[in-house]
C-alpha cells in the first residue's frame, strides 16, 4: 500500500522513485531552456539579418527587433525595393543548452586574450582555494567556540548577544575594510568569506550542541563522567552527526559568499572570468562558468553527505531498513566456525 | 463481591524470618525525611514530603505509586540528579551531593550512547572510572554474557530491539558494580511478554551479582513478583502510605499467582492504589451517546 502511494505524507519513496524524481528535478528545467532555445515561436524576440536588401541602417549579423524588421519589410516592399532577409532568434545573454554544452568543453581551452589573464581551470581554482581558507580558518575557530557555547552557559551568555548582534552586519560591507587592513590580493577575499560564515557558524553550531537529549548526560553522569570529559565523551559525539550537517549547509552559504568576495580588492577567479567573458559577449562561456560553481559545490556536497555515512557507522540505516548489509557488517571479521 | 481473602501480614515463617535476617544487614542507602517542593517562593508545589527509608543490602525494594506522587522525582533525588528542598539521602552514611557512579541508573527510555557499539557503551562507565582499554574490554564482554548479549558487543543500538537494549542499560550500570541500582520503570515500554521475560531475568541478574536494587513502577504484578519491600506511595501531595512485607516466598514463579500470598498482597496493593470512592459508586466516566451506529452495536 505504502508502496503505491506517490503523496504518502513523511513517508519515504522506493530507491528507483527517488532516482526518478532527482532526475526529474533536473529534466524539468532543460526541457523549458530547450523549448524556448529551439522552438522558435515561442520566444526568439530578434532577427538576425542574413542580407541587408536596401535598408540602410541594417547590417549582416545585427539583432532587431523583429517589429523594426517587419516594418522595414513592408516599407521595401512598397518602394519596391530589395527586401532585406533574415532569420528569428533569442538574444546573445539566452544561448541555446548545445552552445553552452560546447562552451563547458570550450572554455577551457580557450585562450586567454590578455597577457595576464588566467585560464579557465587557473580561474577556478582561485575560487576553490578562496573559499577553502575562509571556510577552514572560520570552522577552526567557529566550531570548537560554538561547542564551547552549546555545552556552558557562561560561553553562550558571554559571546552570542555580541555574535547575535555582527550576524547582522552583511559581510560585503567590511570590503573596503578588509581592503584597506589586508591589501588587495586574496587577504581581503578569505576575510569576507570567514566573515560571512564565522558568526553564522557559532550560532548554529552552538544550537545544534543545545539539543542533545539531557538523558545522555545524566546517563554518563551516573556513570561517573564529569565536566571536561563529559563534554569530550558525551556532548560531542552526540551532536557531531548534526554539526557535520550544519557544516555542509555552511560550506553551502560561503559560495554564497564567493561572488561579494571575489570584486574586493583586485577582482579575480571565476568572477574574474565571468565578468570579462560578459565583456567579451561569450555568454555562452558566462553560462558555462556559473554552471560549473553549482557542479563543484553540488558535487563536495554529495562527496560529504557519503562521507558522513562512513565517518558515523551509527547513523546509517539498518540491514532491514535498507536492504544492504551495512559497512560495518561487510568489514567485521567472519566468526571463526567451531 | 467480598472474597475471604486472609491478611497479607499474616506472614508464612520463613518469609517472616526472611525479612528478620534483611532487617540484620546493613543499611546501605537511608532516605531521611525527604521533601522536594517545586517553584519558587510564590506558588510552590510539593511533589513529595515526609518520605523515609531504610534499604538494606541485597534488598529489591519496588516504589509503586499514582502517576505524579513523585517517584521520578524521589529517584532523582536518589542518583544526585536533583536537589532536595529538605531532608537527606545517606549512602552508606555518607550524604549524596550529586550523581556518581556508585549509584547506578537504568532509565525507562534506554539512553544507551547511539555513536558507540553495545560493548563500547558498556565499557563507557569502566574508561571513566580509569580502567585501561584492556581490562574495561574483558569486563564489559563478562557482563554482557551475564545478560545473554555476548553476541551483540559489536552491534549499534538502533541495531537491537527493546528488551535488548534495556539488558545493555543494566550491564551497564551493573558495569560500575554500583552499590545500588536505581531502576525508573525500566520495562513500562516494552511489550507484555518481553516485559514478562525482563523481569526474570532481573531477579536471575539480581541472584548472581550483591547489589540492592531500588525499582519504580506503576505495575502491581510487576512489584509483587520482583519485590522484597513494596513502598506504596499516595499523590497530593506525595507520600508513602505504606511499607509491605512481600509475602510471596523467592524463588518465584508464574505458578505462585493463584497462592493465597499473592492474592492477599494483590488484594492489599489495589485496595491503596485504587481505593474505592467515597461515596460508594463506581468511578466511572459518564456514558457518552453514541450516533451512526449501526445496529449490530448493543
Ligand atoms: N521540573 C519540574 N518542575 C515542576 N514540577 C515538576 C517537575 N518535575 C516534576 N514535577 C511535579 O512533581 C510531581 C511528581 O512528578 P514525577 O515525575 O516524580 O511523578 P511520577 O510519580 O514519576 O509520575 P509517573 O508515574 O507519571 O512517572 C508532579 O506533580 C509533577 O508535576
Ligand atoms: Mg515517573
Amino acid at each position: 500500500m505504502a508502496h503505491r502511494d506517490w503523496l504518502g505524507l513523511k513517508m519515504e519513496l522506493p530507491r528507483k522513485r527517488r532516482l526518478l524524481l532527482t532526475l526529474l528535478s533536473f529534466l524539468a528545467p532543460v526541457v523549458l531552456w530547450s523549448a524556448v532555445s529551439y522552438v522558435p515561436w515561442l520566444w526568439h524576440p530578434l532577427v538576425r539579418i542574413t542580407a541587408q536588401g536596401d535598408v540602410d541602417y541594417f547590417a549582416e549579423d545585427m539583432d532587431v527587433p523583429r517589429a523594426d524588421f517587419d516594418r522595414e519589410l513592408a516599407k521595401t516592399r512598397a518602394a519596391g525595393t530589395t527586401p532585406p532577409e533574415g532569420h528569428r532568434v533569442n538574444p546573445l545573454y539566452l544561448p541555446a543548452p548545445h552552445e553552452v554544452a560546447r562552451a563547458f568543453y570550450t572554455a577551457f581551452t580557450t585562450e586567454p586574450r590578455l597577457p595576464n589573464e588566467p585560464w579557465l581551470h587557473e580561474s577556478l581554482g582561485h575560487s576553490i582555494r578562496t573559499i577553502f581558507w575562509g571556510f577552514v580558518l572560520s570552522s577552526l575557530v567557529g566550531v570548537p567556540l560554538g561547542i564551547l557555547c552549546g555545552s556552558y552557559r557562561f560561553f553562550s551568555r558571554l559571546q552570542e548577544p555580541f555574535i547575535e548582534f555582527f550576524r547582522y552586519l552583511p559581510a560585503p560591507a567590511f570590503g573596503a575594510l578588509c581592503v584597506a587592513i589586508l591589501g588587495i590580493d586574496d587577504g581581503p577575499k578569505i576575510a569576507i568569506i570567514f566573515i560571512g560564515t564565522f558568526f553564522q557558524q557559532v550560532l548554529v553550531i552552538g544550537n545544534t550542541v543545545r539539543k542533545v537529549d539531557p538523558a545522555l548526560i545524566e546517563a554518563a553522569q551516573t556513570l561517573g563522567a564529569s565536566r571536561w570529559r563529559l563534554v569530550r565523551r558525551v556532548i560531542i559525539p552526540a551532536s557531531i552527526t548534526d554539526i557535520y550537517t550544519d557544516m555542509r549547509i555552511l560550506l553551502g552559504w560561503a559560495w554564497t559568499y564567493l561572488i561579494v568576495a571575489e570584486v574586493v580588492g583586485t577582482m579575480s577567479g571565476i568572477t574574474y572570468f565571468i565578468n570579462q567573458q560578459a565583456r567579451y559577449r561569450n555568454f555562452d562561456n558566462v553560462y558555462a562558468a556559473i554552471m560549473m560553481i553549482g557542479i563543484i559545490g553540488f558535487s563536495t556536497d554529495l562527496i560529504l553527505a557519503w562521507l558522513g555515512t562512513v565517518l558515523f557507522p551509527w547513523k546509517r540505516k539498518t540491514r532491514t531498513a535498507s536492504g544492504r548489509p551495512s559497512l560495518w557488517s561487510r568489514l567485521r571479521p567472519k566468526p571463526i566456525p567451531a | 463481591m467480598n472474597l475471604a481473602i486472609p491478611d497479607y501480614r499474616q506472614l508464612s515463617p520463613a518469609v517472616a524470618a526472611r525479612f528478620e535476617r534483611i532487617r540484620q544487614r546493613p543499611v546501605i542507602l537511608s532516605i531521611q525525611d525527604l521533601e522536594k517542593k517545586f517553584g519558587t517562593d510564590g506558588a510552590t508545589h510539593t511533589a513529595f514530603d515526609n518520605v523515609s527509608l531504610d534499604i538494606h543490602r541485597r534488598e529489591f525494594i519496588c516504589v509503586i505509586g499514582p502517576s505524579g506522587c513523585g517517584k521520578s522525582t524521589l529517584i532523582r533525588i536518589v542518583a544526585g540528579l536533583d536537589e532536595a528542598t529538605g531532608g537527606a539521602v545517606l549512602l552508606d552514611g555518607h550524604a549524596v551531593t550529586g550523581p556518581g557512579p556508585d549509584r547506578g541508573m537504568v532509565f525507562q527510555g534506554y539512553t544507551l550512547f547511539p555513536w558507540l557499539t553495545v560493548r563500547a557503551n558498556v565499557m563507557f562507565g569502566l574508561e571513566m572510572r580509569g580502567k585501561d582499554t584492556t581490562t574495561a574490554e574483558s569486563e564489559a564482554r563478562e557482563w554482557l554474557d551475564m545478560v545473554g548479549l555476548g553476541k551483540f558487543e559489536h552491534a549499534y543500538p538502533h541495531e537491537l530491539s527493546g528488551g535488548m537494549k534495556q539488558r545493555v542499560a543494566i550491564a551497564r550500570a551493573l558495569a560500575n558494580e554500583p552499590r545500588i541500582l536505581i531502576m525508573d520503570e525500566p520495562f513500562a515500554a516494552l511489550d507484555a511478554q518481553t516485559r514478562c521475560q525482563m523481569q526474570s531475568y532481573l531477579l536471575q541478574i539480581w541472584k548472581k551479582v550483591d547489589v540492592t536494587i531500588l525499582f519504580i513502577t506503576h505495575d502491581l504484578e510487576e512489584a509483587a513478583y520482583l519485590a522484597d519491600r513494596i513502598v506504596v506511595m499516595g499523590a497530593n501531595p506525595g507520600r508513602v502510605v505504606e511499607f509491605i512485607e512481600n509475602p510471596v516466598p523467592r524463588p518465584r514463579s508464574a505458578a505462585q499467582f493463584l497462592t493465597a500470598e499473592y492474592l492477599s498482597l494483590k488484594a492489599r496493593l489495589e485496595e491503596l492504589i485504587h481505593p474505592p470512592t467515597e461515596t460508594g459508586e463506581e468511578d466511572r466516566l459518564p456514558m457518552v451517546k453514541l450516533t451512526n451506529v449501526g445496529d449490530d452495536v448493543e
